[in-house]
């Protein structure tokens, strides 16, 4: 369009050469204002937009260069350099939320002491777990239970058959299992999982999606049986709190941390993503460039390799996503139950993405002392580092 | 995108409440023209203990020495004076010591406003009743030494299944108590005597029969103790009318989750009802419609319901650990406050704006709200008028003529309101 409407001015300015020039200097002014999404010709609009684009990129570039040679000159002139800006994103700018446990909160603690999963995580009762399946399962489904059988220490598979679930409820019970965990398939497809805890609730349900099963993963790795450790994160609000100590009691409290072998729950705006890893610590040499611009000519001298432990990851698989649909009092009961927490995704003031289970994903030296009391996970998983580090020197550098 | 500003609370009136949770906390919540009617706990009493778990409680806030009775989880009830928290007496309700209290768990309990049993003026009485049937009248001595001359009569009001509730009504003398498996009935205090049961309904077309599984009724009326709203187990609401049938007058459905709880409103119509899956609503029991429903964040059971005698409020609280205060009339969440445990009870205490001297400025307030209320009453009757009006000028009368003639009808149908207030007002 701008080419055209270019023509045109061009003939109606008439032979003046100097105000032709006039004009043709008004149009570059132009130009640069019209809008590419304005232009109809493809090519045209496409080569306009990648100028734009470049010249944004160069003025951003030429930005930060000025920036950080500001920076430079308040350093070498000993002054402070201005603050740089904080950039507002999704969790930075999110609502405060109330319900999030603190670790002075003695009535969280108290209330820890006398749940349903205290038993458990007190080291009274062991974790034993019962998977069972929907009516109907199929192809992924059994698939699916095998690989959770793995990962899940002390599980036990029954085919569901035509049993109600109350019924399996009251059999479990009899049998000292401490939780019960089913499969839902629809579509050939595990899409729900629901764990109930015995014997007297509660009840969470689970979405279930973008299962990866072991075979597909990618260098995948083959889980040992020993006891993982238990990575959660982020379980931060009362809620989160409640719906962590449920993975929790699903796990044998002690791990075998000689297996180095680890389950992550972590949540993330709701999502909880599943994990299962196995790591390892190994020694590599550092490379020699790395050492030349570290120490140049010295380095040369002492050419005998220098070693560095890295940490390397295994995925095991499966792989899940799991999304809280509601968390019932009680074990199952669909009819007459009650519940703790009801997902409401109508409710007009109500975004769907403000987080119930975690809010701050902030870590605020507060937070992480309180995780460390709190979150079992990291109860696990950081004596399991520090062993190591005292065993095999130090990792973390 | 996820909420980045936090959602506005209008805030409520001058008023405290108390909540009653699961680990046998007591917390005062008040909220104050000052702070901008933001509720806050002001005070916790009792230390956490699951053994303590707060089954039941009720308030008797008269002016003077006004008291509140706790049925605790391990078969105690306990007389606290609801200023202080200053605890009076202490009960056990495990009588002759043969069941455990957990296996007989007190489910309803009622302190009574005037003196039933013979008793001297320095005493109280409740009655209990727990979850096998057993109703127990008794009366306390509040001396500080234990005393044993408790007066008190027991019966049993079910023969099988179990009590979920216990309600007395406005005049303390009728009493009703239903359960799983327990058909709502009536008691007379005075004679200890069921005076009437409910009939279950009947079969439906394909023959199937609901079990019978009350949850939560109350007196729709304070002078009246005809009439009781039940809520089942079944998401059905129903209304009894003692004086006319044993079926219910009138039942329909709510939702698809347990009612939990019912509590009635001061004009003696609307009733409000909480169910298992946090929906909050009122009704117009007269004729079975759904006024609306409270919208709010609210996920987790309803537990319990309070309607505040003054204000045009009510508050509720249950699973999600949350006391939420609403207004009646709009049907807004006023404020709401986290409270960390799961809530068993709310009461409202009645005498709170009273007793402090330095809120005089929230007497005018107060007054806005009752004028509000006013207006609230007229706009029920709105809708007519209004819908007169738009048809008249669908019509294409003059606009004039129309105006002036709606004003004569809006007086008319005000006058009919009116009438028709007293007709229903009759029919009670």
């Amino acid at each position: 369009m701008g080419g055209k409407r270019k023509k045109s001015e061009n003939e109606g300015a008439g032979e003046d050469d100097s105000s032709n020039k006039s004009a043709s200097k008004k149009m570059k002014t132009k130009k640069s204002e019209i809008l590419p999404s304005s232009i109809k010709n493809k090519e045209k609009r496409s080569a306009v937009h990648s100028k734009l684009k470049h010249q944004k990129k160069v003025e951003k570039r030429k930005k930060l260069k000025v920036r950080d040679a500001a920076e430079k000159r308040a350093v070498e002139l000993g002054e402070e350099p201005l603050p740089r800006q904080i950039p507002r994103t999704i969790e930075n700018t999110r609502e405060a939320d109330e319900t999030v446990c603190m670790p002075d909160d003695e009535e969280l603690f108290a209330g820890n002491d006398v749940d349903e999963f205290s038993s458990i995580i007190k080291r009274d009762r062991t974790p034993k777990i019962l998977i069972t399946t929907s009516r109907f399962n199929s192809t992924r489904g059994p698939a699916f239970i095998s690989e959770l059988l793995s990962v899940i220490p002390n599980a036990q598979y029954y085919k569901r058959g035509t049993y109600d679930l109350k019924k399996i409820v009251e059999y479990a019970n009899n049998k000292d299992f401490t939780s019960i965990i089913v499969v839902h398939t629809n579509r050939r497809e595990p899409d729900a999982l629901l764990f109930v805890c015995l014997p007297d609730g509660p009840t969470a349900h689970f979405k279930l999606s973008s299962l990866v099963l072991r075979k597909d993963i990618k260098n995948h790795g083959n889980p040992t049986s020993h006891e993982p450790e238990l990575v959660l994160n982020n379980f931060t609000t009362r809620l989160g709190h409640r719906i962590g100590r449920l993975f929790q009691s699903i796990f044998p409290q002690e791990p075998n941390f000689r297996g180095r072998r680890v389950v992550t729950f972590h949540n993330q705006r709701d999502f909880i993503f599943f994990r299962h890893h196995r790591y390892i610590f190994d020694a590599k040499e550092i490379k020699q460039s790395e050492a030349k611009g570290k120490k140049a000519k010295d380095a040369k001298g002492e050419s005998i390799a220098k070693e560095k432990v890295v940490a390397r990851l295994q995925e095991c698989g499966p792989r899940f996503t799991l999304k809280l649909i509601s968390l019932q009092h009680g074990t199952f009961d669909t009819k007459g139950g009650e519940y703790e927490w009801v997902h409401k995704a109508h409710y007009s003031h109500y975004s769907s993405s403000s987080p119930f289970l975690n809010v701050s994903l902030k870590w605020t030296p507060a937070e992480e002392d309180f995780s460390c009391n709190l979150i079992h996970g990291f109860i696990c998983f950081t004596p399991g580092m520090q062993r190591f580090s005292a065993e095999e020197g130090q990792y973390w550098q | 995108m996820p909420r980045t500003t936090t959602v506005e609370c209008p805030g409520c009136p001058p008023l405290r409440a108390l909540t009653f949770d699961a680990l046998g906390l007591i917390k005062v919540i008040e909220a104050r023209t000052k702070e901008g009617g933001v509720p806050k706990v002001v005070e916790r009493w009792g230390d956490p203990d699951a053994a303590k778990c707060v089954l039941a409680a009720s308030l008797d806030d008269r002016k003077t020495d006004p008291l509140l009775a706790v049925a605790r989880k391990s078969g105690v009830i306990e007389v606290l004076n609801p200023l202080n928290g200053e605890l009076s007496v202490t009960v056990s309700n495990v009588s002759n010591g043969n069941a455990r209290p957990e296996d007989d768990a007190i489910v309803g309990l009622h302190l009574f406003r005037r003196q039933i049993l013979e008793s001297t003026s320095r005493s109280c009485t409740f009655l209990t009743c727990t979850t096998k049937g057993n109703a127990t009248l008794r009366s306390v001595e509040m001396t500080d030494s234990p005393s044993d001359s408790n007066a008190s009569k027991t019966w049993n009001v079910c023969g099988a299944g179990n009590i979920s509730f216990s309600q007395v009504d406005g005049n303390e003398s009728y009493a009703v108590f239903g359960g799983k498996g327990v058909e709502v009935n009536m008691w007379d205090l005075d004679k200890c005597t069921k005076i009437w049961t409910a009939k279950p309904p009947p079969k439906n077309s394909l023959g199937i029969f609901t079990p019978t599984w009350f949850t939560s009724a109350t007196f729709l009326c304070k002078d009246d103790h005809r009439k009781v709203v039940a809520g089942t187990n079944s998401h059905q609401v129903r209304l009894y009318d003692v004086s006319a049938q044993r079926r219910p007058v009138i039942s329909f459905d709510f939702r698809e989750t347990p009612i939990k709880a019912v509590t009635e409103d001061l004009d003696g119509h609307t009733i409000y009802i909480g169910s298992g899956s946090g929906d909050l609503a009122s009704v117009d029991i007269r004729t079975g419609k759904l006024l609306g429903c409270f919208l709010g964040k609210c996920s987790g059971s309803i537990r319990s319901i309070a309607r505040h005698p003054e204000l045009p409020v009510i508050a509720s609280c249950g699973l999600d650990s949350y006391l939420r205060i609403w207004d009646i009339a709009t049907r807004q969440l006023l404020s709401s406050v986290f409270l960390k445990q799961h809530l068993t009870k709310v009461v409202f205490d009645t005498n709170y704006s009273e007793d402090v001297k330095y809120y005089e400025a929230d007497v005018a307030p107060h007054e806005e709200q009752s004028i509000g209320e006013v207006q609230t009453a007229d706009e029920t009757e709105k809708p007519r008028t209004k819908r007169k009006k738009s048809s008249k000028e669908d019509r294409g009368s003059k606009k004039k003529s129309s105006k002036e003639k709606d004003r004569t009808k809006k007086l008319k149908s005000k006058k009919r309101s009116k009438s028709l207030e007293n007709e229903t007002a009759d029919d009670e």
